[in-house]
């Protein structure tokens, strides 16, 4: 009886082994287990062992069914695999995948995004500081004449009621370059015996002047660096220009700075950076070999003054750039309206 | 300010060997941008782009001086050759205008009165006017316009014969008072102009910005009076603006132009109505100078040259550089001593004269080295700026596109009625009047203009605007979106929400029905987050106060001994009133045993939910007696609590 119960697990697992569709595994199934299987009926005949050998047996017949049962599942598990397997192999490649939908970051948030990590790298610290603000952030503490042209209807909005005595009238900021008065005034609020601690600000908000056409739209955004510590020089400026030049433009591309005026910086320059198209040759989209990045400059002592740091003991330099201006200025972005950005098309924003 | 400047021109008052290409070069790189050099027929013309500081700098004679400068020092052998212009003579008879001047108002007025023979400027100086951007008229009023061009101080003409009076009274105009510009455009004043007006009281003149009609040179002309005025430049700005006329002149007057200048344009003046208009003085002239300019003085240490510049510059070669630019300077104790040229106004600090010096020794000499100091700052990694644009990607990797309207709204795009609004003083349009409070209107406006995508999914990370008594208004970041699908539903706008705050590190937020419309509030630790609403069957809208996220957003994580023994599921049935809260059916269920580890929603019907509860112990392994029991509890308590009974 043993060795029966053994031959057939044999057996069955041999014809298991060479069964080579689902069909015939299930033939093998019954054969074995089946109603009138040979395991059924070799399990018929225990009832006539002898009691004491009939447990043992008992034991095995199950063990037997079991492991067939489980081979049986083994063997359909493989072939569905191997059929599997072979329709894989068959398959076009170069059918389209099942892409997940993904959305979209804005242009704008892509460029802040890069022109923070570029700076973090050199230590700037990212800041936040209000986009409706008083004119003596904006202007006057930024050493603007009384009369400037910034100042006046045509070219700052202005928000409508009452103006504050100390810092004058309210109005939407024109340049993040109102957080350099912020940001020093924080300074020298926790500085310690007229000891200020050194400033690497980066200041990214969004900023708003009174125009509208194709390079110009009413809202925009602004990014503003501004270092202050003891013996800082045109030197430190350039450094920290080309370094930005070079890691958001691309290694190609180089900059310059030219002469040029600003009420807070002194000197004050424009940031040239070669042109990506023309590669600095002179080309239809630059002026002669290079595009105007915007300003910066070193700041202005009456600046330091104004936020109560002593210009004689600290200096230091600052950059305020467009933030679309720098983007359009990237290879292969040379978008022809700018307003173009914020006209929320999809078909324009799902390009990026 | 931008000037054409023609190369024939310019070096009438420029000796060197440049080329027009070393000229452009130089002067952008150390004195003025050249935006482009254009060529014509005879001759080069650069497009110069002047700083409105250096309105000394837009003429011929102006950008020579700078030229000479910025070619030398390149090493480009250049001299700039100073005009010539003879002295006017006088004849001895009086001019015949009296002329009442307030000094308030009028820097200083130089007058002559000519005989003229009206006619065509020869063929160079209309060539010359025209390639610089100046229409060319008659030979009388292109006197005008070529003085300007190669000394820089605009100047103007009546005739002469149509002054119905022999005064002249300057003053400011009165509110109400109307004149006709020599255009023939009709002007009614405001006020605060100034103005020439004769003893009729009639105005002749809007000093600085444009001459009017009723004395205006014509064809016929046979007597001209040959006036320059140099102005207060914050009148000149005001009346130009609001006027709106952007005449060449108005745009120097209004930047303030040295008033020494006035001479050498007078001279040249005169000069050239001899020349080309058969020009005949035919009474003296007259220079009333009540302000006269006068040379700045500033001293600066050779130290605080080379350290603010960042590299050593010797005093002999900044008072080289400065000499170039026309400073007289002296040298004493490592210190220069300089006297700025009344043509300089602007240079007036130590920094101003590093600047001169800098420039003209050029910038792109200079190396370039990062600073190295570091800010004390701390804290800065996981800032707000981390959790923005954690939360940005969020949205963008489950297919939200991400959108940037104008802070600027119209009335229909603010939230409620508009007298909350901050409003603008000066708008450009209706358009863009108020300072949104919610960013919700402006992106269904986004919506709308991208009818023809069958889903739309947009979200809007942007600062809202609330008006405050007396200061300025509080700016708060908000974070909203809008899905749009013709099978949207809540609950996926609700999982959306839920899983950016989990993400974000924040455990719990609560969802409670909106009463103002189908939707829900959202709270944060009892207070307000934010809103779901469903808009219709197909779009959904939701708002979050970033703020108060940012106030719970953390990068805190908490370690858990993994459980040893395994958890046994169950999954109980009631049948429940539609107006029970799922939620109170969980924490009623969550109550009932600190074995039980979770309870989740797993299925709904119309009036029976599915929960699926996990129970698990840290020390064993439970047993089904045990899980009875809390079975039965459950179902004790939820059937009495909620009216309900296991299906």
């Amino acid at each position: 009886m043993e060795n029966e119960l053994i031959n057939l697990k044999n057996n069955a697992l041999s014809l298991i082994l060479e069964a080579e569709d689902e069909k015939e595994l299930e033939e093998i199934k019954l054969k074995f287990l089946g109603r009138s299987g040979k395991l059924t009926q070799a399990i018929r005949k225990l009832p006539k062992i002898d009691i004491e050998k009939r447990k043992e047996l008992g034991v095995l017949a199950n063990e037997v069914k079991e492991t067939i049962e489980a081979s049986v599942d083994e063997k359909k598990k493989q072939l569905k695999k191997g059929i599997l397997m072979s329709k894989i192999r068959k398959i076009d490649v170069t059918n389209p995948g099942i892409k997940p939908q993904i959305g979209h970051l804005h242009l704008v948030t892509q460029a802040i995004s890069e022109i923070t990590s570029i700076f973090e790298k050199i230590g700037f610290v990212r800041v936040r500081y209000p986009e409706v603000e008083w004119d003596w952030y904006a202007f006057e503490a930024l050493n603007f004449p009384k009369d400037h042209p910034a100042r006046d209807d045509w070219e700052t909005f202005f928000i409508d009621g009452a103006s504050h005595k100390k810092y004058g009238p309210m109005l939407l900021t024109p340049h993040t370059s109102s957080g350099q008065i912020r940001e020093m005034s924080n300074a020298v609020k926790s500085s310690v015996s007229g000891e200020i601690s050194p400033i690497k600000m980066l200041n990214i908000a969004k900023c708003y002047r009174r125009q509208s056409d194709v390079s110009h739209t009413p809202m925009f955004h602004q990014f503003e660096g501004l270092a202050i510590d003891k013996n800082l020089s045109i030197v430190n400026l350039k450094g920290v220009l080309d370094y930005f030049v070079k890691s958001y433009f691309g290694e190609k591309r180089v900059s310059r700075i030219r002469p040029y005026h600003f009420e807070f910086t002194e000197p004050s320059f424009e940031v040239d950076v070669s042109c990506g198209v023309c590669n600095g040759q002179g080309c239809s989209l630059c002026k002669d070999g290079w595009l105007e990045l915007g300003g910066a400059g070193m700041v202005h002592p009456n600046v330091l003054k104004n936020t109560g740091i002593d210009p004689d003991k600290f200096n230091g330099f600052a950059f305020g750039w467009g933030v679309e201006r720098a983007l359009m200025m990237k290879d292969g972005l040379e978008i022809d309206d700018l307003r173009l950005i914020y006209s929320n098309k999809l078909e324009f924003l799902e390009q990026f | 300010m931008n000037i054409k400047i023609l190369d024939s021109w310019l070096r009438e008052f420029l000796e060197t060997n440049a080329s027009v290409k070393d000229i452009a070069r130089e002067l952008s790189l150390r004195a003025v941008s050249v935006d482009k050099v254009e060529k014509t027929a005879n001759d080069y013309v650069y497009h110069v782009e002047v700083t409105t500081n250096r309105v000394d700098l837009m003429s011929h004679i102006g950008i020579a001086k700078e030229a000479a400068a910025a070619l030398s020092e390149q090493g480009i052998s250049t001299k700039f050759i100073p005009p010539k212009y003879n002295d006017v003579k006088n004849i001895g008879v009086s001019f015949p205008i009296e002329i009442i001047n307030d000094p308030k108002l009028v820097n200083r007025i130089m007058a002559q009165v000519l005989e003229v023979k009206i006619g065509y400027s020869p063929e160079k100086i209309r060539r010359r006017l025209e390639e610089s951007g100046i229409r060319s008229l008659n030979s009388v009023v292109d006197v005008t316009n070529y003085v300007m061009r190669e000394v820089g101080h605009p100047s103007h003409v009546f005739d002469f014969d149509l002054l119905s009076t022999r005064k002249m009274d300057i003053r400011q105009s009165r509110p109400g008072e109307t004149l006709t510009t020599l255009d023939g455009k009709k002007y009614r004043l405001t006020g605060g102009d100034i103005v020439a007006v004769d003893d009729n009281g009639e105005i002749i003149d809007l000093l600085g910005v444009m001459g009017t009609a009723n004395s205006v040179v014509q064809e016929n002309t046979k007597r001209i009076i040959f006036f320059l005025d140099n102005n207060n430049p914050k009148f000149i700005r005001r009346s130009s603006m609001s006027l709106g006329i952007r005449t060449e002149a108005a745009i120097i007057n209004e930047k303030g132009i040295d008033p020494e200048l006035m001479k050498d344009a007078f001279k040249r003046g005169i000069k050239l109505f001899e020349e080309i208009a058969e020009g005949k003085v035919i009474s003296d002239s007259i220079d009333i100078y009540p302000n006269k300019s006068k040379k700045g003085h500033v001293t600066v240490s050779e130290d605080k040259i080379s350290s603010v510049i960042g590299i050593d510059i010797n005093s002999e070669k900044s008072a080289d550089i400065l000499r170039k630019l026309g400073f007289e300077v002296k040298i004493k104790n490592g210190k220069l001593d300089t006297k700025v040229p009344t043509l300089r106004p602007d240079v007036t600090t130590e920094e101003d004269i590093i600047e001169e010096v800098a420039r003209i020794f050029g910038y792109h000499k200079l190396p370039s080295i990062i600073p190295s100091f570091l800010t004390n700052k701390t804290g800065t990694f996981a800032d707000r700026f981390y959790f923005e644009k954690k939360s940005k990607n969020f949205f963008k990797y489950l297919g939200f596109t991400e959108i940037y309207n104008y802070s600027l709204v119209s009335e229909d795009l603010f939230d409620g009625p508009v007298d909350r609004a901050i409003k603008l003083k000066n708008p450009l349009s209706e358009d863009m009047m108020y300072l949104r409070n919610s960013l919700v209107p402006s992106l269904l406006t986004s919506v709308d203009e991208n009818k023809g995508h069958d889903e739309i999914k947009i979200f809007e990370m942007s600062g809202v605007y609330e008006k405050r008594q007396g200061d300025l208004p509080k700016e708060i970041l908000m974070l909203a979106g809008v899905v749009k699908r013709h099978d949207v539903s809540f609950f996926e706008v609700k999982g959306i929400i839920e899983a950016l705050t989990l993400d974000l590190g924040i455990k719990k937020i609560n969802f409670n029905k909106r009463s103002k419309s189908p939707g829900s509030d959202i709270y944060i630790d009892g207070k307000f987050l934010g809103y779901i609403e469903v808009l219709d069957g197909e779009t959904i809208n939701f708002e979050l106060n970033f703020e108060e996220i940012l106030n719970y957003a953390n990068n805190k994580k908490t370690y858990k001994k993994l459980a040893k023994y395994p958890p046994i599921f169950e999954d109980i049935t009631f049948v429940l009133d539609t107006s029970v809260l799922t939620e109170d059916v969980i924490n009623e269920i969550l109550n009932k045993s600190f074995l039980i580890k979770n309870v989740t929603l797993k299925d709904r019907f119309s009036n029976s939910r599915t929960f699926h509860i996990t129970y698990q112990a840290e020390d064993r392994s439970l047993s089904s007696k045990d899980v009875f029991e809390i079975h039965k509890k459950i179902v004790d308590s939820i059937g009495e609590k909620f009216a309900a009974k296991v299906k």
